[in-house]
């Protein structure tokens, strides 16, 4: 039976990847847009996705819109593997086959 | 090879929980993005069904049960059309706020589509009037022109986004402008009222039924 990768299976790192892997291959989303669809503070965000993206999950890009530093992320290519791999495992555990 | 981390602060329920609350946010993302659109079909159900029965009423050939004057029946389609357009701009911008990458470039040329279509298509119609067209006619054109233009962009978006509501109302806007100029005028506007209109508004109410049951 496949272990469940500890790097998502936490309740907020669950939703980030979830919501992450919504976005089609070649698009990044705002920190704060990405906050709003998930309702979490923004010091709890970027605890989770520092952890995600130490785990090469998340790539963050931090760029400039006018003088307003911006930050946009995306899952990884791993991170977007890692994703599809934990939810073939919890389906597999569900007894389920995708 | 990944860092792993675990988190015992952040207890996960059983697979099944697990698997519940992960389909709930993507759920909740893509309810986010269509909730723009739902509202869209709504704008533009009211604005079809209401501006041409408007219009409908206001010709002396038209509404047998009562007539609403020219003077009102016209600014209030225009007064509607303007509303839906303005509208439909500030929702388009909302649809995918704070996302860049590979999908913008998609977006803006399904966006700027709409602007492109309506101006061609307003600037034959004028050229149509210019070499002799009847205002009989071109209360025909011009109408089942949008409903066209309509249709054939929706066709457009649901092949972008794999969108079935988009590809069904496209077809039913294309079968409903192409036939509406049999109807002759004012009869056209009672058949785009209630076909344009009334496919606008099933769309609207099938998109929120379908997030409300979770589907």
């Amino acid at each position: 039976m496949d272990e469940l990768d500890p790097v998502i299976h936490a309740s907020a790192r669950l939703k980030i990847t979830a919501t992450l892997a919504t976005l089609p291959v070649g698009d990044q989303i705002a920190f704060p847009r990405l906050q709003e669809l998930l309702g979490m503070t923004p010091g709890n965000l970027s605890t989770h996705l520092r952890k995600l993206e130490d785990a090469g999950y998340v790539d963050v890009v931090k760029s400039h819109q006018g003088r307003t530093p911006a930050t946009y992320l995306a899952l990884s290519r791993s991170g977007r593997r890692a994703f599809e791999d934990y939810l073939e495992a919890l389906r597999a555990l569900l007894g389920e086959t995708s | 090879m990944t860092n792993r981390t675990t988190d015992a602060d952040e207890p996960l329920g059983d697979p099944r929980a697990t698997l519940a609350l992960l389909e709930k946010q993507q759920r909740q993302v893509l309810n986010a993005q269509q909730t723009p659109v739902i509202w869209m079909y709504l704008i533009w159900g009211i604005t079809w069904l209401v501006g041409f029965l408007a219009l409908w009423s206001g010709d002396a050939d038209g509404n047998p049960w009562f007539t609403i004057p020219g003077y009102v029946a016209t600014p209030i389609f225009i007064v509607m059309l303007v509303a839906s357009i303005v509208a439909s701009a500030v929702l388009g911008i909302r649809i995918n706020r704070g996302v860049r990458g590979a999908s913008v470039f998609s977006g803006a040329v399904y966006g700027l589509s709409w602007t492109a279509c309506g101006t061609a298509f307003a600037v034959l119609g004028t050229g149509l009037i210019s070499q002799g067209l009847s205002p009989e006619l071109a209360n025909l054109y011009f109408p089942a022109a949008y409903a066209l233009m309509c249709g054939t962009i929706y066709l457009g978006g649901a092949a972008l986004w794999r969108d079935i509501s988009q590809l069904v109302l496209g077809l039913v806007l294309l079968a409903v402008g192409s036939a509406s100029a049999f109807a002759g005028s004012p009869g056209n506007d009672l058949v785009l009222a209630l076909g344009v209109g009334g496919a606008f508004l099933i769309a609207a109410g099938t998109l929120q039924v379908r997030r409300r049951v979770g589907k």
